[in-house]
């Protein structure tokens, strides 16, 4: 039929889209030149050098267990939140809706200096529980927003007749809510996890400096030039996020039912 | 037994207890945290070296503000000197500490601005100039000898300087023969006028090293400001580029090692301070790309052919250049606001 | 509603709203303060309160200039990634099933999680001269130019590459729950494909819609790193105003009060759409 070849073609397009840059990245991570020239010439230098960059490395671990804490901290928070504003309607609802601008409206380094000083004049000071206070708070508003999404597309009737029905909330979350939210859900932990591994500002600002995550130690290798290196880690968290993901697919259902 | 595990015991814990962890605020990637010269340090001394990094000088000053006793040397270059003292934030240089003083070309280690109050609160430690670096490959026949270049039509999209509002000034100052460091209100419409005529000329703003270096090695830039340690580095990694002091002169920085009034560690702040002016790390540090040393000792050890030694062992190069001189805070505000009015009417 | 009731949904939405009082809104609140100041008060500084920030800000015609700058480049951004992305959310919700769609959905997140500065600069090897688009273009029509750097284009380019997965998603979310039936029950009423779409799909879609939009809309009239990279001489915004308040100078005050008028001004806007979207919706 045309209308599938032709959506089949658009979304091949679009993935292409999305793929240049890091395909072109993998690439790169991949090419001689230390200063990005093409024409290419293939080397394996980067990722050798890759493997003897212990700083490199631990910030990429350190900057993935992070993630991990944070997309479980906030989807957890998150979900809590979206659901209530879902199910129940209450003065003041509106302006908490509108309190979750803030943190996506306000520009980072703002937060982030505010962070700063704040948590340091209460005592939190620097380091990675300041880290994960401030990366659960920037992903939040990201979470609650996507699951609202979800959740504005079902019909309240069914919970209430559920709950006439005398099921307890529990079983109610259980057994309605939550398989109807999931796809929301798991959107908004990938977000979450996006959000806090890409997180430069913030984590620049409340990271120790011997134990810093990946987005600052590439910031910070800006001035001085960064090379190739980064590339290859960056290709690496790719293709690994990618074997993840497809055994995911292959063990998990989350695209919703309805 | 007792007194045998007792007196080694002692005899391990007593260097330990000399031995002090000092913390370094610097540039990242600028001569204090290469490896070799930490691990040379810590074998000669027992102090370990800890880093932290900034990216702006109003980060440091910030840092140096609001986290008293954090950090033991700090990088300040010397146009911030001044204002670091003035706020208390410094600890005055015991030259009995640094025996390697000795050697420090007079000139710099009576430096006005790292002599604030009359004594000395920041050591000399590199230098360098702002100057123009051109791509080999777009002046084939040797590179050009004025600022005028960045004007120049032929070269319309091609050309790029620092996006930063003190050098953009400073540097229509200088193409335009007057003192950077003296600029009138009359001379700011001028520069004003310079810097409108530049825009058309810029391809892109250059913030840091990496994409001044990509960019000129991909050939988006014919001809672009940069820093002369810099352009060593680079043109030492096999970028094609040459870097040019012109008639008109350049900006000349002096970065010093200060130490934090509120340190607890000054003794051995003061012995890093000085393996970092001594001959044996520099020479070694020049091989990689690093700016000039304020060291006359250092400089002589240097190989005849060695970047800075041809291009700022010149006296005559020396004499086109003008070190930049501390800015109140109040230019500065006014410099970016004409900066930042010239980029938003792009 | 009911004692219990209520109960609960204040412990469902304490955690995370305390979670923000804490890390952002306290924080957020100095720095409201700090705005009203001459200077900050840190060791031996004098400040006192003003409003002088908040004027300068206001009547700077620099600094409009690069408001609407940003508000227009959001703008843009968000238009581009909704029409590009709501077809896409669509064929992933209504044309494919099972492991093909989770596969494909997966695989439109996936670049979310590449590091943002490293994807902008791999963007600038592919759109500038001597890069891979114009080696591409110049193999296949010989003696063509194609530098796309420093310019608007590859500002938009590269924010739209940044931000369509969140537009993608969000209608993915809303679209996929639409039940078959309705839409079968209006086809067999004879209703054609344009109307159904636009009468029954887009308003149960709007949800996904507006999210996504949000989403791409209110971060993007903040950001000056990708302009600047991909921009150049004409990569200049709000943002960078207010960056450079911090990184060039030492004025944080104005800083601030630039953010807060952002603040306001984006809350301005939404508010100024939502009736216009709650009808859409009715």
């Amino acid at each position: 039929m045309i209308r599938q070849t032709l959506a089949r073609a658009y979304l091949a397009l679009i993935l292409i889209f999305l793929y240049a840059p890091i395909i072109v990245m993998a690439v790169m991570s991949l090419n001689a030149s230390q200063f990005y020239a093409l024409p290419f010439e293939f080397s394996t230098r980067w990722y050798e050098r890759l493997f003897t960059n212990r700083e490199i490395l631990s910030a990429a671990w350190r900057s993935v267990w992070i993630a991990l804490v944070v997309a479980t901290i906030a989807t957890t928070l998150g979900t809590m939140a979206a659901l209530a504003l879902w199910r129940h309607d209450f003065p003041g609802k509106r302006i908490l809706q509108t309190l979750l601008f803030p943190p996506i409206a306000i520009p980072w380094l703002i937060t982030g200096t505010a962070m700063l000083i704040f948590f340091f004049g209460i005592g939190i000071g620097r380091g990675t529980p300041a880290v994960i206070l401030g990366h659960v708070a920037l992903a939040l508003p990201y979470v609650i927003v996507t699951v609202t999404a979800r959740t504005a597309s079902f019909d309240r009737a069914l919970d209430e007749a559920a709950r006439s029905l005398g099921a307890r909330p529990f079983t109610i979350a259980r057994r309605v809510t939550l398989p109807h939210a999931a796809p929301g859900i798991v959107a908004g932990a990938l977000f979450a996890f996006a959000v806090s591994f890409d997180q430069f500002v913030v984590s620049y600002f409340l990271a120790q400096p011997g134990d810093t995550t990946l987005p600052v130690l590439i910031y910070t290798a800006i001035r001085k030039g960064f090379t190739p290196e980064i590339n290859a880690v960056s290709t690496i968290i790719i293709v690994v996020s990618m074997a993840l993901m497809i055994l995911a697919a292959r063990y998990a259902r989350f695209g919703g039912t309805k | 037994m007792k007194t045998i595990l007792t007196t080694s015991a002692l005899a391990l814990i007593a260097p330990m207890a000399l031995a002090d962890e000092i913390r370094v605020l610097n540039w990242q990637g600028y001569g204090t945290d290469l490896d070799w010269a930490i691990a040379a340090f810590t074998e000669a001394t027992g102090h370990t070296v800890v880093h932290d990094y900034f990216n702006s000088e109003q980060e440091m000053l910030t840092k140096l503000r609001t986290n008293p006793g954090a950090f033991d040397v700090v990088l300040i270059n010397s146009a911030f000197t001044p204002q670091a003292q003035g706020e208390g934030l410094l600890a005055p240089i015991d030259a009995a500490k640094v025996p390697n003083l000795a050697d420090i070309d007079p000139a710099l280690a009576t430096n006005q601005d790292l002599n604030p109050g009359g004594a000395l609160y920041g050591v000399p430690w590199t230098w360098g100039l702002t100057s123009m670096a051109v791509s080999t490959v777009d002046f084939p026949d040797g590179p050009p000898n004025s600022l005028d270049v960045f004007w120049d039509p032929e070269f319309k999209g091609r050309v790029s300087i620092r996006d930063d509002a003190l050098e953009a000034v400073q540097f229509a100052a200088l193409a335009s023969g007057r003192n950077i460091n003296d600029i009138g209100i009359d001379d700011l419409d001028a520069i004003k006028a310079e810097l409108t005529d530049l825009m058309p000329q810029i391809a892109t703003f250059w913030s840091a090293e990496t994409d001044w270096n990509q960019n000129m090695a991909a050939g988006q830039f014919a001809v672009a400001t940069y820093w002369s340690g810099s352009a060593a580095r680079s043109i030492s990694e096999g970028l094609p580029v040459e870097f040019v002091v012109p008639v008109e002169g350049a900006i000349g920085w002096l970065d010093g090692l200060s130490i934090p009034a509120s340190s607890t560690k000054q003794d051995a702040a003061h012995a890093f301070i000085d393996w970092m002016i001594d001959p044996e790390f520099y020479v070694r540090w020049e091989t990689e790309g690093a700016p000039a040393t304020s060291n006359t000792a250092a400089a002589a050890a240097l190989p005849e052919d060695s970047f800075n030694r041809k291009v700022l062992g010149d006296p005559e190069v020396v004499a086109r250049v003008q070190f930049m001189r501390p800015v109140a805070d109040e230019t500065r505000e006014a410099y970016l606001a004409l900066w930042q009015e010239l980029k938003a009417a792009q | 509603m009911t004692g219990a009731e209520r109960l609960r949904a204040l412990g469902h939405l304490a955690p995370a709203y305390l979670w923000l009082t804490l890390a952002v809104f306290l924080p957020l609140s100095a720095m409201a303060f700090f705005s009203l100041l001459t200077d900050v008060p840190f060791g031996t500084r004098e400040w006192s309160f003003t409003f002088r920030n908040y004027a300068d800000a206001l009547t700077n015609p620099t600094y409009a200039t690069l408001l609407w700058k940003s508000v227009r480049l959001a703008f843009w951004v968000t238009l581009w990634c909704l029409i590009l992305g709501f077809p896409c959310a669509w064929v992933l919700a209504r044309m494919l099933q099972g492991r093909t769609r989770e596969a494909l959905f997966l695989l439109v997140i996936l670049p979310f999680w590449s590091n943002s500065l490293v994807r902008i600069f791999s963007w600038a090897i592919v759109l500038r001269g001597n890069g891979v688009l114009d080696q591409a273009a110049g193999s296949i029509l010989p003696g063509v130019r194609l530098n796309l750097m420093f310019s608007e284009s590859a500002i938009i380019i590269g924010l739209v590459h940044s931000y369509l997965p969140y537009v993608i998603l969000t209608c993915y979310l809303s679209l996929q729950a639409i039940d078959e039936t309705l839409i079968e029950a209006a086809r067999s009423l004879g209703a054609r494909w344009p109307r159904i779409l636009w009468r029954l799909v887009l308003p149960l879609a709007l949800p996904g819609l507006i999210a996504g939009a949000v989403l791409v809309f209110v971060p993007v009239v903040g950001s000056f790193m990708e302009p600047r990279l991909l921009g150049g001489r004409v990569g200049t915004t709000y943002g960078t105003l207010i960056e450079d308040q911090f990184i060039a100078v030492f004025n944080w005050p104005l800083g601030a009060a630039l953010s807060f008028i952002l603040l306001a001004v984006v809350l301005v806007i939404l508010a100024a759409a939502s009736p216009a979207l709650r009808k859409a919706a009715a």
